[in-house]
């Protein structure tokens, strides 16, 4: 044992760029091993948006008297361009599949805060000099791997069920814009993992938050139908912005926010913009809590 | 030697919220009060101190994972202020037993995991984690996930994170909790070793023969404070001639304040047992001319003497000096004003 126990310790001075990539790497690895190993995970979340957009479909059948009376009524009442009974199911459908994937990243973000807490895995990796950013970004890897895949399942179980075709419509366009639409929700993920680190109390938020961001983003209609003040601030938040390019580009629909450059546009001022504030926010709330009771405090 | 540790003027304030009959009151909590503190090169050093008495707030503080209030640390010559990545860098820790650990992960991919948090090269790592797998025997177990281990198991993997990254400083916190006796014994072997090796160790335990058998010096901290400092041996001299008498049985508190009145009476620390029994080990100036005296004093009016018995003085008796309190991880003073004696 002599001899190589006696080091100065690794990682001394200034951790090199391969030194750093290995932390993004391992804590991504780390993440999808763990949930790998709880049997079908992955897909049984999948099956919840088919379930979910199934709801105002037949609710809307079931009202309006036949899906495409449903369908007609919903498009001439929130100003919508769709038409068929067709479009109006994939509009629920990809509104659940956004919605989502939003949840996901919600959960997976500020639960994975919580879970390190009460797990003591949170101090341990405090203890380490990996930098915070690093390890964020090993997680945020892991909630885009495993929200895209979501959202590719989720999108081929329900046109098979919904006998839709999501490929009529620009789904690379379509998926492009998921892509850079999560940003955002890392930065929004970002606040959410700071309030958790600081209430220290995970489910009831998620609960509550994840309702309001159905009610705000617009799952089963257009935000325009809302009064004008609420129209702003639901128009203002990421998701709304990511469903309606997600659901424009599908249906070949208008978008709320005009013409694609404008939504193409806000979508790159989010995705640089809500990261940046909620990483700093981040940061911010964990000086906090360390000049408090710690970050091992659950 | 140089200091690889320097503690300068630390003070740690927590504002709580406590609930007093339905009202919610700010309450300040003086965790660490001015401590200062200087732990050598390759020295063991050991911190001890009942539950609360600001042990794991030190530690937190020279660990980065708390902000002091005010005052100054240095960790290998890093401060905890204004380098916290390099002070990291510089530990090898093991502060909450067998948690921080991945459950669903296996021995080895915690080690390899955290292993590349402190940024261990891969290959070195690679070679770093069989070593330890050997060293600490954990290759029956290494390729089941941590769930399916035992606590005991647990512990040793989690012993074995605190030493991936080969840091010069080692924290230890009550690393043999939970481990079988031979367990506990080869660990102590290794911690003894590593230290005879160059790394210096900070290791806090209730176990004062622990203590005892790898500190070179200890530290004894009470309410935020470090009350005594030296080594084992000069801080049981520092009692002077003082014998300890243990008593165990059944006891009045009225016992308490009785053996407090007898001459030649030191010192009196009571710990509480669940099933109604106390413990007195009672600090005098001479244990054979004392006992008939001590005897006297607690013998009737309901008290039922099980043992009696002159004891070695230990580092919990020189807590006990100190504070007038033991430092069993539930102690319960009793008589308040009869245990509490100088240097308190």
């Amino acid at each position: 044992m002599a001899g190589e126990t006696v080091s100065r310790g690794f990682g001394l001075g200034r951790p090199g760029p391969r030194a750093s990539a290995g932390v993004v790497w391992s804590v991504f690895r780390a993440r999808l091993k763990i949930i790998t190993r709880y049997k079908g995970a992955v897909f049984l979340e999948s099956i919840i948006p088919v379930i979910f957009a199934g709801l105002p479909i037949l609710l809307g059948a079931a009202v309006a008297g036949g899906e495409q009376n449903a369908a007609n009524n919903f498009f001439a009442y929130t100003g919508t361009t769709g038409r068929t009974a067709a479009d109006f199911r994939l509009y629920m459908l990809m509104g659940s599949n956004t919605f989502m994937v939003v949840t996901l990243m919600l959960w997976l973000i500020g639960y994975w805060v919580r879970r390190e807490q009460e797990t003591g895995t949170l101090e341990a990796l405090y203890l380490t000099p990996a930098k915070r950013f690093h390890v964020l970004a090993g997680v945020t890897s892991y909630t885009f791997i495993r929200a895209l895949i979501a959202f590719l399942v989720a999108t081929v179980l329900g046109a098979l069920l919904f006998n839709v075709n999501p490929l009529e419509g620009n789904f690379l366009a379509a998926v492009a814009y998921l892509v850079l639409g999560i940003p955002a929700l890392w930065g929004i993920s970002f606040f959410f993992g700071a309030l958790v680190m600081r209430i220290k109390e995970a489910n009831s938020v998620i609960q509550l938050l994840q309702w309001v961001l159905a009610f705000a983003m617009g799952v089963y209609f257009p935000v325009t139908v809302f009064p004008f003040l609420l129209r702003v601030v639901a128009m203002g938040f990421p998701p709304t912005l990511m469903n309606d390019a997600i659901r424009s580009t599908l249906l070949g629909i208008a978008s709320i926010y005009g013409p694609w450059y404008v939504v193409l546009g806000l979508m790159l001022i989010a995705a640089w913009l809500v990261p940046l504030l909620g990483y700093e926010f981040f940061g911010w709330t964990e000086r906090r809590v360390k000049r408090d009771q710690g970050v091992g405090q659950f | 030697m140089d200091a690889i540790i320097r503690v300068e003027h630390l003070s740690k304030t927590f504002t709580t919220k406590e609930r007093k009959k339905g009202q919610k009151r700010k309450k300040t909590v003086n965790a660490l009060r001015d401590v200062n503190l200087e732990v050598l090169d390759g020295e063991n050093f050991g911190l001890l101190g009942p539950n609360g008495a600001g042990k794991t707030t030190l530690i937190k503080c020279l660990t980065t994972l708390l902000l002091p209030t005010s005052g100054a640390a240095f960790v290998n010559g890093y401060s905890v202020l204004d380098d916290e990545d390099s002070v990291r860098a510089s530990l090898g820790c093991m502060l909450m037993g067998d948690r921080g650990l991945y459950w669903k992960l296996t021995g080895r991919e915690n080690l390899d995991y955290f292993g590349a948090l402190y940024h261990v090269p891969r290959p070195e790592r690679k070679k770093r984690i069989e070593y330890l797998i050997d060293l600490l025997k954990l290759g029956d177990f290494s390729d089941r996930t941590v769930e399916t281990y035992s606590s005991g198991q647990r512990m040793i993997v989690a012993f074995a994170k605190s030493l991936v990254n080969d840091a010069p400083i080692l924290f230890l916190d009550e690393p043999t909790v939970t481990m079988d006796v031979p367990t506990a014994r080869e660990l102590r072997r290794i911690v003894k070793d590593l230290n005879d090796h160059g790394k210096t160790i900070l290791y806090t335990t209730h176990l004062m023969h622990e203590a005892e058998e790898l500190c070179d010096r200890v530290a004894i901290i009470d309410h935020g404070e470090i009350i005594a400092l030296g080594t084992p041996r000069e801080l049981k001299d520092s009692l002077g001639h003082e014998d300890v008498v243990s008593l165990e049985g059944i006891f009045p508190d009225a016992t308490v304040s009785r053996l407090r009145a007898v001459p030649g009476v030191l010192e009196v620390a009571v710990s509480a047992e669940d099933d109604g029994r106390s413990k007195l080990d009672v600090m005098v100036e001479n244990s054979r001319a004392m006992l008939p005296r001590i005897i006297e004093a607690v013998t009737g009016q309901g008290s039922t003497v099980e043992e009696i018995r002159p004891k070695e003085i230990t580092l919990e008796d020189v807590f006990v000096a100190k504070t007038g309190r033991t430092l069993a991880v539930d102690t319960r003073v009793v008589g308040e004003k009869a245990v509490r004696g100088r240097g308190g």
